[in-house]
């Protein structure tokens, strides 16, 4: 036997138009963490499904405790003792916790000694008892409707756990988590070492695997460019190979030069379905060449400002004002026609539609215009003419170019393809909500020098954004939320980080 | 007043069981218009049987009724095949195949109708007669004051449905298999990731609606029409689904709507009887169960909540 527990040779596998996984080979140590880098669209996840049994690999092996692999199924890969949280959680959002996790392998007892029923009074204290011992804090008897993210990913480990799972697989595990829920979670993942198991964790955030992995395995579209330990390699040297290039972590910024007031927000109230104000009398002005970011902890009213100026949310009180105009209730088309680009916080729901290609995706603000739309009929060559300047401009990759189905594409190139469609409507004021979330640095790095390029034009730009390093380097202004209300506006330059962060715990003045 | 609870318990109770039969599918995801197509298929089935048995059982004897409601149960699981081919193995839009099942049941079984009429039974008639089934009093308790109604001139299958009724309840609800089929309708993929045929409960989950959907509309036949033929395609599969919807997609809930409807229904034909109207405003009463159906659904559906995943369309590589 090997030393690996896990082995993967020369694995290669296709989707139509791209290569995700390209002669692969590597080697994964029993009770190690170990950390799996690249960028979006880089095959991570599709190299660990394969791992998991949800693809078959086109061609090359793999090896689990030095055995061929010759089924590829999940149920297979369950029954070697694997499990895999996958980046969007496969739960029953009406049963309980329990339910969830004895799904499929449903525990029965006898009634009256001969009617079968699933057993879950019993269920519910072994994993009441399986939480405790791997601190994972979840009560096996809440609905999942009812747990936010961080517990419903804690479902899902204990649904591996139970399953007896000693190889586990992580997706990006920390996407979708706040920054005291990350460090909760890598607790956990260090307790599970702990106990024996090995832990495969794809990410591409590098503090991340500086902090708990051992080994470290870098893709780059498709292909594996390095394995390395983590305690002897450099943050900086990950990341080059991870994007095949230099990165810069700081953006080069030109010179503040603020233009004339082109959105005004004047006492805006805004309340959510109970009635109660979520922003709660707030005022400010963005001017041209000017990036003003609200900065705040989730949940504070910083998303609902956003929505409010960009129609999709009703004003309860005060107005909003764009280019000189008011446009408090005007429609959401309206508010676009008069100099408004949107990149809403929730690209999958809000900013695209899935099902549609790229080419009309891109073109969903445009188009019923001419030239893609004469007398009624549309022009689908002047779309897609008009998609391929877009796709190269804004660096967007994907499997079939303009053909692609947006559904398909990686996050980040969604992502890029949303902010490419809204700077090129060239509207004099754009809001960014969240714009990296969830994106690696080759994409942050992309979409903020976009950012910075529309500064330059002299667009006003109403940053929202949870991550307090975006803000300090890009804002000139930064306005901080605390339960709906700005509590301090202030030049980015006069505020240090650490300041920032008080009066987002709500705690200066 | 006695009258009311006999007329309604013996329409809402075949009401229900069809409804039940649209529970299972739509809790496993499958959208389910195809009630009326199903209850219509499976009633003539079990009418075949009937008419083409007609010879070997004695006049008065109840064995073929029963047998006709064991037939119409195949019968219905087997028609639905066409609905659950079409929305799981070809994953044809949903409401588009139930439309279509329920056209194709109406035009094939009348068609059918006459052709065996004609060519075996060697008669020119677009129904067949069912004998008529017995009914039960049950002394002394008939004779209590109000619910008496419950227990007299009940219709034999009544208690057969109750005891479906129980039987899919417990299986929804309490087995493993009814574990899987809701969680389905909820979210799919979870069912996949936990290693079980997603298909598979949906193909059973979609027969099963067959199957109760039969029995109903062969209830229907012996009870409402006393004979089988298209007029048997008159909207109850349609009630059934505004009392799966009404009952929001939970057993006991839509026992109470059936019942709501069945009694109003029965309490407009008693008024009618009282007061001596024509017979054309009984037609007027037929509409009652529907406009109490759209009242109901004005107010309530706001609290009401379809299976998450209901009508969507399953697909393993979708992410
Ligand atoms: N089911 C699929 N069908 C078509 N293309 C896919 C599918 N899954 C992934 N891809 C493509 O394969 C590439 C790798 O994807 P993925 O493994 O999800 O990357 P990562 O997890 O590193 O972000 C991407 O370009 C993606 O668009
Ligand atoms: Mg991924």
């Amino acid at each position: 036997m090997s030393e690996y527990i896990v082995e993967m040779r020369h694995v290669t596998k296709r989707f139509p138009g791209i290569v995700a996984n390209d002669d692969v080979s590597l080697g994964i140590k029993k009770g190690e963490i170990f950390a799996l880098l690249g960028e979006n669209g880089a095959g991570k996840s599709t190299l660990m499904s394969i791992l998991f049994g949800m693809y078959e690999p086109d061609e090359g092996e793999v090896y689990v405790r030095g055995k061929k692999v010759e089924h590829f199924s999940p149920n297979h890969a369950t029954a070697m003792n694997i499990g895999m949280v996958h980046q969007h959680f496969k739960l029953v959002s009406n049963y309980t916790v329990t339910e969830n996790i004895i799904l499929g392998m449903e525990p029965q007892k006898r009634l009256g000694g001969f009617l079968p029923v699933v057993d879950i009074k019993n269920t519910n204290q072994k994993i009441a008892d399986l939480s405790k011992k791997f601190r994972l804090e979840v009560e096996p008897t809440k609905k999942i409707e009812d747990l936010n993210v961080s517990m419903q990913q804690r479902v899902e480990i204990l649904k591996m756990l139970y399953r007896e799972a000693e190889i586990l697989i992580f997706d990006e595990p920390t996407a979708v988590l706040t920054p005291q829920e990350i460090e909760f979670l890598l607790d956990i993942i260090r307790e599970m070492r702990r106990n024996g198991k090995t832990i495969i964790l794809i990410t591409h955030k590098l503090e991340e695997i500086k902090q708990v992995a051992d080994r470290c395995a870098i893709l780059n579209r498709g292909k594996v460019v390095g394995i390395c330990d983590v305690a002897e390699t450099s943050t900086k040297k990950m990341a080059e190979l991870m994007v095949g290039r230099e990165v810069s972590f700081t953006q080069e910024k030109s010179p503040f030069r603020p233009g004339e007031v082109k959105l005004t927000v004047d006492h805006l109230v805004v309340k959510n379905a109970d009635g109660f104000p979520v922003v709660n009398d707030v005022s400010f002005s963005v001017r041209g060449g000017e990036i003003f970011a609200i900065a705040g902890v989730a949940g504070n009213g910083q998303v609902e400002i956003a929505d409010a100026v960009a129609g999709l949310t009703k004003v309860s009180s005060g107005t909003i004002t764009l280019g000189g105009k008011e446009i408090t209730d005007a429609a959401v088309r309206a508010r676009n026609r008069q100099g408004l680009a949107y990149i809403p916080e929730d690209r999958q729901s809000w900013g695209l539609i899935l099902d549609f290609t790229l080419s009309e995706n891109l073109l969903l603000r445009r188009y019923d215009q001419e030239p893609y739309c004469v007398k009624g009929v549309l022009h689908r060559e002047k779309f897609d003419e008009k998609s391929r300047q877009l796709i190269e401009q804004f660096d967007i990759r994907s499997g079939q170019g303009e053909k692609t189905v947006v559904r398909s594409m990686s996050g980040g190139n969604q992502q890029k393809a949303i902010v490419a469609r809204e700077i090129d409507q060239d509207a004099p004021c754009i809001i960014f909500v969240q714009p990296t979330r969830g994106l690696d640095i080759g994409a942050i790095e992309n979409i903020h020098r976009q950012i910075l390029e529309e500064r330059a034009k002299g667009k006003a730009i109403l940053l929202v954004s949870l991550e307090l390093d975006e803000i300090m380097s890009l804002a000139d202004t930064i306005g901080v939320i605390y339960n709906g209300q700005l509590l301090k506006i202030a030049p980015a330059d006069t505020m240090s980080t650490n300041e920032v962060g008080q009066y987002m715990m709500g705690v200066k003045e | 007043m006695s009258d009311i609870i006999v007329n309604g318990m013996s329409f809402s109770l075949p009401l229900f069981i069809i409804a039940v039969g649209g529970i299972y599918s739509e809790r496993s995801g499958v959208t389910n218009l195809a009630l009326e197509g199903f209850l219509g298929a499976g009633a003539f089935f079990g009418a075949v049987f009937t008419a083409l048995t007609a010879g070997m059982f004695a006049a008065t004897s109840q064995l073929p009724m029963y047998l006709s409601m064991v037939v119409a149960m195949a019968g219905g699981a087997l028609y639905a095949v066409i609905h659950a081919v079409l929305c799981i193995k070809f994953k044809a839009n949903q409401v588009i195949s139930g439309v279509v099942v329920n056209i194709l049941a109406m035009a094939l079984t009348d068609f059918l109708t006459s052709q065996i009429n004609a060519g075996v039974l060697g008669q020119s008639s677009d129904k067949f007669v069912l004998n008529v089934s017995t009914r039960l009093t049950f002394q002394p308790l008939a004779s209590l004051p109000v619910i008496g109604g419950f227990f007299t001139n009940v219709y034999p299958f009544e208690f057969i449905i109750i005891a479906v009724a129980v039987v899919a309840w417990y299986a929804m609800y309490k087995t493993r298999f009814g574990m899987r089929l809701r969680a389905c309708g909820d979210n799919p993929y979870a069912v996949d990731a936990a290693g079980c045929n997603v298909a598979r409960i949906q193909f059973i989950a979609v027969m099963v609606s067959g199957a109760l959907s039969g029995l109903g509309g062969m209830c229907f036949a012996y009870s409402v029409f006393g004979n089988f033929s298209t007029s048997i395609y008159t909207g109850y599969g349609y009630l059934a689904i505004a009392a799966m919807i009404f009952g929001n997609w939970k057993i006991p809930a839509t026992l109470g709507a059936c019942l709501l409807f069945g009694f109003a229904r029965a309490a407009g034909y008693s008024l009618i009887q009282y007061l001596g109207l024509p017979g054309a405003y009984s037609d007027l009463i037929m509409i009652l169960p529907y406009v109490l159906t759209l009242l109901l659904l004005m107010f309530f559906s706001k609290n009401n909540r379809a299976p998450r995943a209901l009508g969507e369309i399953y697909d393993k590589g979708k992410r």
